[in-house]
């Protein structure tokens, strides 16, 4: 009884991990309808700024590396994405698969192609005893912190004037413009946001594993695309519960899958979604913007 | 085969020995090069082997698949494990079976194996991927990359895990490479050429054009995504045979990368695109390369080691192409529809000649795929108490119609009365919440389109729909093969009837080039090279000038005798409904209003009501 | 106040807009027919700055807009109800109108003012826009447009696929906001009643102005409407009668 409620306490506290990779998606898709490779560099770069700014109090590399992920971000929209704003879904989708590369890969060239550790605060790596359960802070941090992006999301999303404009550019992006909703700064506010989630990622990540390594955001972005993919494209509330479904998955197979199937977990893991969408095609929640209608 | 052709001889000459040419100056650049050189330019040939492996699926099918290079590491342990000498088995992969282990094929023949297992496992992969959406297999592949690197770097007994494979015997050769390239642009242009090539480059045009013609879009991706995963195992077969040692990294995210840059900067709709992006890419890879190591750029400037530089010379490219030349190089075109290659040669361009007329007329003809039985007494389109509700609002309220071969039925009724609704249930594409659709006395409710179009209904749509990059000739042509007809006769018939429509002046113009209204005219061109028993047009006359509309009216006429089909006309052109249909049907918020002969309907005031609104009624009193 | 000189527009490589000349003076309510297909909808989104010209200029009051973002082109008072209406079907009505009121300084009470205007918004102020009637949906895209005070206001097909009653409704609407003296360019399909409504008409065929005058020209010329807007004309004389 203890160790189920043990291993459910993981596999929500990585399901929430796997939410906010989705959200950051998601997010971009919802208004620009991109799917973002390079989301997994905006997180693996954010995490290299925890590795450089190492020897400044933590609190100070927290925000370098929240900063880092936003302006990476923008960056990226204002250099590579903007010129193919109009392009079709899978053009842009292979223009965030150039960026990633590029993005990874100078990683690579300026730092080191082998991972780095990166030293972490003694706290996160600690338990708590509660009643017969002794959960990890960090698991206490992640789902702390996925709640509070959800709340401070949905305030932004549903109680802001730049929310509205959002949620209107995500339905009909023409439209919002014919009404003065300037396209550039609602397409640069997602980003920002999404960057700003990819930030967080990256943090929790390093501070799971207490290293960085130039490839880190491949599986990162894997899990944002799949769990967007089978919660329904441009859905938020698809998003969480396509990460949350994913997370759980990924966390209950390694504590219940035999000895000598658990290297194949990510293979299980991510084949599971096909399963999914053969049954529904569109995801769990329908996607927003379908195929066009006859 | 009939003296028609989708392509000139010299087109088709110079499209097909283009990409050979290419290849046999990289294989005499690097048979003369150093043993280096000769290594390099073999495992660029393999590469391009794999790119044309792409460009079997993501070319003609428009749809991004990041998995492809899955099949290239399958294709790739599987040579290697099939050609390992028994001695470096036992020791590298003691857990593989021992029919796999003893075995001590050729290079020959381990690569037939692997191609065959590679298809039959891009197949198998390919049966759940294709079913789901456009968008979804870009992601589903990129999981089945990562799933399948996983699988093999983990299965130490059977793949030598993480560490790889080393002593594969070293049999690829420069020309063999080349030969293997050779024969993969054969079959790449082959099957782009064939009746199934076509039919899917129709889905990458237009999806709902497409299955509106016969098309089952899951179908003919999946069998382009098989052909392609053959072609990628192959070349990773090679490589590996060239290199003698395997990881699973090898052909993983930057291999993945890499190739995908080679297809979209040659253009990926092309073959020729493939071969000159592959050598394009790999040129600057290499330079890159070089300087990654370490070294001195003509003696000047020193350079460090810097991992990683050659992937981001190729991520630069893949950017700058996307958003400079987002149809690569070539500009999609094969070698053979390259205006500067056709000056080059000194040709004037093929493209602009006419299509040689034919005539075996339609109407008669005795041959064809597609056998229909004579009409009998049960013959009718008919449906029954169709209602259709959008959210809360009800288009059709239980609607019945009957459309028999060989006769024409209007169907007219105000903007918002449910017409397009109704067709789009009758063709299939909108699956009704209440009624039935009877085909020749057959339950088809909840049948799919290009099921439908294959037993004889076809439609056109208000928006032309047309396939942009084919031309006139080949789209009309797309629309006899959707429903099996083989390619010659495709041709034929398509010849056919854009010289009934008067559109054979432009058979070989690519069909986005049209202005509006002969897209349109082609739509129903395309339509009719399905030879359907019932075909609906929703709007054709939309847009035509009043003598263009008479022209329409009397071409349908030709269709009616000619093709023996029904009709059933959509139209905002009271004077085409008029002249061409014997009954008429009116809509009206959802509901049958009113069916009879023109001249009742024109004397209905109920019917004038709906049409034109009350206020007419009064401003013509007044 | 609005000018289009030569306005050649293309949509996917092919030209559908031929040049088009076109001046609305303020206060004026000038009406634009024509069959589907005819170029009607690309030269409103060419002004809205949606589409871009391929050659020719728009101009609001002398100042060019070729080239200008659609949210500019918004700012500087152009509104544009669009064909089906396109309200943000996954908004509340109120949000709706919030974003009408976008770049408005009183957006508040400018919004109040339009729930008083049109009692059937007040009443389902706080549903999801996809839950109103396609009347109450025109109705909201109108008010919507009118919270920017638009100098000009465009209205692609407003009697589009409404009943004939909503449709009276709606233009007695339209008859109120002229009477207030709003510009106004509207685009129709139903050229009988386009022609009665507006100052004057152009009608637009295969991309090129085929006639243009005031109400009484048009109206005279039933040949010429025949000619590029075909059956309904043609169904308008022929049936003429029927109602008397």
């Amino acid at each position: 009884m203890t160790e189920l409620a043990q291993n459910l306490i993981d596999a929500l506290a990585l399901g929430s991990l796997y939410a906010l990779i989705a959200l950051g998606v998601t997010l971009v898709y919802s208004v620009m309808d991109m799917m973002n490779f390079a989301h997994g560099e905006f997180i693996m770069l954010s995490a290299y700024a925890l590795y450089v700014l190492a020897g400044a109090p933590f609190g100070i590399a927290l925000g370098g590396a929240l900063i880092t992920g936003v302006l990476i971000a923008l960056a990226a929209e204002l250099v590579a994405f903007r010129p193919v704003r109009k392009a079709d879904m899978s053009a842009q989708l292979v223009t965030s698969l150039a960026v990633a590369t590029i993005l990874q890969n100078a990683v690579m060239a300026a730092v080191d192609a082998r991972p780095k550790s990166v030293a972490t605060p003694t706290f996160v790596s600690e338990t708590t005893t509660v009643g017969s359960l002794s959960v990890p802070n960090l698991e206490f941090v992640t789902l702390g912190l996925t709640a509070f992006v959800l709340v401070g999301l949905g305030w932004l999303l549903y109680r802001t004037r730049a929310g509205l404009a959002m949620r209107a550019a995500a339905e009909n992006f023409d439209m919002a413009r014919l009404l003065g909703v300037r396209a550039d700064r609602v397409i640069a506010l997602s980003f920002a946001i999404s960057g700003a989630l990819a930030a967080i990622v990256g943090v929790l990540i390093v501070m799971q594993t207490g290293q960085v390594s130039p490839t880190m955001g491949l599986t990162p972005v894997l899990v944002g695309f799949v769990a967007v993919t089978i919660g329904g494209f441009g859905r938020m509330l698809g998003a969480v519960i396509g990460g949350l479904f994913l997370g759980a998955a990924s966390s209950l197979l390694g504590a219940y899958l035999p000895a000598d199937l658990l290297p194949f977990r990510d293979a299980i893991v991510f084949s599971l979604p096909v399963a999914i969408l053969i049954f529904k095609p569109r995801g769990l929640l329908g996607a927003a913007t379908g195929e066009a209608r006859v | 085969m009939s003296a028609v052709r989708l392509r000139s001889r010299p087109s088709l000459a110079v499209s097909v020995l283009a990409p050979l040419v290419l290849i046999a100056l990289t294989v005499s650049v690097g048979a003369s090069g150093t043993p280096s050189l000769r290594g390099t330019v073999t495992t660029i040939l393999c590469e391009m082997i794999i790119v044309l492996g792409l460009q079997v699926f993501i070319g003609n099918s428009g749809v991004y698949s990041f998995g492809q290079l899955g099949f290239a590491s399958a294709g790739a342990y599987a040579a290697a494990l099939l050609t390992l000498p028994a001695a470096f088995v036992a020791l590298q992969t003691p857990g593989l079976p021992n029919w796999i282990a003893d075995a001590q094929l050729g290079t020959v023949g381990s690569t037939a194996v692997v191609a065959v297992a590679c298809g039959a496992l891009a197949a198998v992969v390919g049966l759940p991927l294709m079913r789901t959406s456009t968008l979804a297999i870009p992601i589903s592949t990129f999981a089945f990359l990562v799933v399948s690197y996983n699988v093999i770097a983990n299965w130490d007994r059977v793949t030598g895990g993480s560490g790889g494979l080393v002593s594969i015997p070293r049999t690829t050769g420069v020309v063999s490479a080349g030969l293997w390239a050779a024969a993969a642009v054969a079959v790449a242009l082959a099957y782009k050429w064939s009746t199934r090539g076509y039919r899917l480059q129709a889905t990458r045009e237009d999806e709902i054009a497409a299955r509106s013609l016969g098309i089952g879009v899951t179908g003919e991706r999946l069998v382009a995504f098989a052909l392609s995963g053959m072609l990628c195992g192959v070349g990773g077969a090679l490589a590996v045979h060239q290199s003698g040692v395997l990881a699973p990294t090898t052909f993983y995210f930057v291999a993945s990368v890499t190739t995908l840059t080679m297809m979209v900067a040659g253009g990926a709709r092309s073959v020729f695109g493939a071969v000159l992006g592959t050598i394009a890419v790999a040129s600057v890879n290499e330079v890159l390369r070089g300087v990654e190591g370490g070294g001195q750029i003509l003696g000047l400037v020193s350079i460090g080691d810097t991992p990683g530089l050659a992937a981001i010379g190729v991520g630069l490219i893949l950017l700058a192409t996307m958003i400079a030349l987002p149809n690569g190089l070539t500009g999609g075109r094969e070698a053979g529809e390259l205006p500067w290659l056709g000056r080059l040669l000194g040709r004037r361009r093929t493209a602009d000649r006419a299509v040689p007329r034919v005539d075996p007329p339609i109407g008669g003809e005795k041959e064809g795929a597609v056998e229909r039985a004579p009409a009998g007494e049960a013959d009718a389109l008919h449906a029954t108490g169709v209602a259709v509700a959008f959210g809360g609002l009800r288009v059709l309220r239980g609607v019945d119609l009957t459309l028999r071969p060989g006769e024409a039925l209007g169907l007219i009724g105000p903007n918002g009365a449910g017409k397009t609704t109704l067709v789009n249930v009758l063709s299939g594409f909108l699956r009704p919440d209440a009624g039935a659709v009877e085909l020749d006395g057959v339950d088809v409710s909840g049948r799919s389109p290009s099921r439908l179009a294959r037993a004889g209904l076809s439609r056109t749509f208000q928006g032309a729909l047309p396939f942009p990059q084919l031309s006139c000739l080949e789209s009309v042509a797309v629309g006899a093969m959707g429903v099996g007809v083989r390619r010659a006769r495709a041709v034929a018939i398509a010849v056919d009837v854009l010289d009934r429509l008067g559109l054979s002046e432009r058979a070989s113009h690519p069909a986005g080039s049209l202005p509006p209204a002969e897209q349109r005219l082609l739509g129903v061109a395309r339509a009719l090279a399905t030879r359907p028993r019932y075909l609906l047009l929703d709007e054709p006359a939309a847009g035509l000038t009043e003598t263009e509309g008479e022209e329409l009216v009397a071409i349908l006429r030709g269709v009616l005798d000619g093709f023996g089909c029904g009709i059933l006309l959509i139209e905002h052109e009271m004077s085409v409904v008029m002249s061409l249909c014997p009954g008429i049907q009116v809509l009206d918020d959802g509901v049958t209003l009113r069916i009879g002969a023109p001249a009742e309907i024109q004397a209905d005031p109920s019917v004038i009501e709906a049409y034109l609104g009350r206020s007419y009624l009064e401003a013509t009193n007044a | 106040m609005l000018e289009l000189r030569g306005a050649r527009v293309a949509y996917r490589g092919v030209e559908v807009v031929h040049g088009v000349d076109l001046r609305i003076s303020p206060g004026e309510v000038v009406g634009m027919v024509g069959p589907n297909g005819a170029g009607k909808s690309s030269v409103l989104r060419a002004i809205c700055g949606l589409l871009r010209l391929s050659a020719g200029e728009v101009l609001l009051d002398g100042r060019k807009l070729n080239g200008m973002a659609p949210e500019r082109i918004a700012k500087l008072g152009v509104a544009l109800v669009p064909e089906g209406r396109q309200v943000f079907r996954t908004l509340t009505v109120t949000e709706n109108l919030r974003l009408g009121a976008w770049d408005a300084e009183e957006g508040e009470s400018a919004i109040e003012r339009a729930l008083e205007r049109f009692p059937i918004l007040r009443e389902r102020a706080d549903e999801h826009a996809d839950r109103l009637s396609g009347g109450e949906q025109q109705q909201l895209a109108i008010a919507r447009a009118l919270l920017g005070r638009p100098r000009l206001l465009i209205l692609d097909e407003p009697s589009l696929g409404l009943a004939p009653k909503t449709i009276d409704a709606i233009y007695e609407l339209l008859g109120e906001l002229r009477e207030e003296g709003t510009t106004m360019l509207l685009v129709e399909q139903n050229a009988v009643r386009t022609i009665d409504f507006c100052d004057r008409c152009l009608v637009l065929s295969s991309g090129v102005v085929r006639a243009r005058g005031k109400r009484e020209e048009l109206r005279g010329d039933s040949g010429l409407v025949r000619a590029y807007l075909g059956g309904r004309a043609e169904l308008q004389t022929s049936n003429g009668g029927v109602g008397r």
